[in-house]
């Protein structure tokens, strides 16, 4: 089956797409049910995690040349995340801590997804404009049933900030670290 | 530099439309609705009234059946059981749920949720499951407390574990005022992250600047011309 996807570029990238999105939404989906939103939601972050099967390391972004730098990039895409919600602090949002193992699971799961294995699998098929926009756009879209309406053209901001960063230092260990810290500090 | 300017071009674009929102951008597993306040905190700009709920449970067999009450707009869910309720010479049990206006505000405790009262025309005889939905933009109440008056005194009845975010749930056999918050001077857990946020992102900041500047020089010297850029192996 891999063997196969990986011979036909396109099968592959619609593949990655629909699997992504119907994990994303059955996430939201199932989550809220009572007493099942962290055990889902770390079910759903490995799901997404699973994406990453069949890639090196590298072509999904996770050489480890220039770590130092990497986790430095990784800290500076959290104050860009996190900005505006810490400068207006008394209305930012609380993650209960029962959520923060799930939201480690599911951030890690979203980046190696979404800027790691649909990211390769999209600048296969189309070159690197298809993979940041095609990617954002799917990113937006897998978020439209977990955000209000008026919260996805943030969701497809962060999105295109965070492709964009996959592109042009090729590097995926910078997103989940910003995406980590992100959503563990809210 | 075409990279690293798209690059800050993005940033740019991000922190320009999550800033445009309010209360505030986050992404996770904040609830969808915001919360309806009878009285709003200072920071929240737009706001719905909260919704009422009313339940007519049948008395089938000399039981009252399992049922639920809730508020129109889901702030508010009390399940009974099967029997819950002295149904003598009752046929029906009514149960009314209403926010209470204006909102109490008792110095023993800081109130994070509306108030409401709950009422029902028979007795429990069995406990309800009280379920509060509360912001996310607060800090997280400890417990949920009772009363017999909106002017109190009120009482903590406790607080179960979470079963779902941003809602807290306890058990009660008595109708009444309920509220959700915690003692006045406690600090939340809640209320003390939220003050953090901005330390941390702070001490992210001198972070990458101690770290990020070094490190970049050091890149610098240490590459040989032509650029990552202009090679397309471009690395952080």
């Amino acid at each position: 089956m891999l063997s196969v996807l990986r011979a036909r570029p396109a099968a592959r990238a619609a593949v990655i797409a629909a699997y992504v999105l119907l994990a994303g939404w059955t996430r939201v989906l199932f989550s809220s049910a009572p007493q099942a939103a962290a055990p889902v939601l770390v079910i759903g972050g490995v799901a997404l995690a699973v994406t990453a099967i069949g890639w090196g390391p590298a072509r999904l972004g996770l050489g480890t040349s220039h770590l130092a730098l990497r986790v430095v990039g990784g800290c500076a895409l959290a104050v860009a995340l996190l900005l505006p919600a810490a400068t207006r602090a008394s209305a930012a949002p609380l993650l209960p801590l029962s959520l923060a193992l799930p939201a480690v699971v599911v951030s890690i799961g979203e980046e190696v997804a979404f800027r790691g294995a649909l990211y390769a699998a999209l600048e296969d098929l189309g070159g690197a404009r298809l993979a940041i926009v095609g990617g954002t756009a799917l990113w937006t879209a897998s978020h439209a049933l977990s955000h209000p309406p008026e919260f996805l053209l943030a969701v497809a901001a962060a999105g295109l900030l965070l492709a964009i960063w996959r592109w042009a230092c090729n590097d995926l260990v910078a997103p989940i670290i910003g995406h980590v810290i992100a959503d563990l500090a809210l | 530099m075409k990279r690293a300017a798209l690059l800050g071009a993005a940033v740019i674009i991000y922190v320009s439309v999550a800033w445009s929102l309010a209360p505030g951008f986050y992404d996770g597993f904040a609830p969808q609705q915001p919360y309806n306040w009878v009285c709003p905190p200072f920071h929240i700009s737009a706001n719905l009234p909260p919704s009422s709920g009313h339940l007519d449970i049948k008395v089938i067999g000399g039981v009252s059946d399992a049922n639920s009450a809730f508020t129109d707009d889901g702030q508010v869910v009390v399940g009974f059981l099967p029997g819950a309720f002295d149904v003598t010479g009752k046929t029906s049990i009514a149960i009314d749920i209403k926010p209470v206006d204006p909102c109490p505000k008792p110095a023993s405790l800081t109130v994070v949720t509306n108030a409401y009262l709950i009422t029902a025309d028979a007795p429990l005889v069995k406990p309800a499951n009280l379920v509060l939905r509360y912001s996310d933009v607060v800090p997280a109440p400890s417990t949920l407390y009772y009363a017999v008056s909106a002017d109190g005194p009120w009482t903590s009845i406790g607080a179960g574990s979470e079963a779902q975010p941003f809602t807290i749930n306890t058990r009660t056999s008595k109708f009444g005022y309920f509220v959700a918050g915690y003692p006045a001077g406690a600090v939340s857990s809640g209320g003390l992250r939220t003050q953090i946020l901005p330390i941390a992102v702070a001490l992210l900041i001198i972070g990458v600047l101690v770290a990020g500047i070094p490190l970049a020089i050091l890149r610098r010297r240490q590459a040989a011309p032509p650029d990552d850029e202009e090679t397309g192996e471009a690395e952080p």
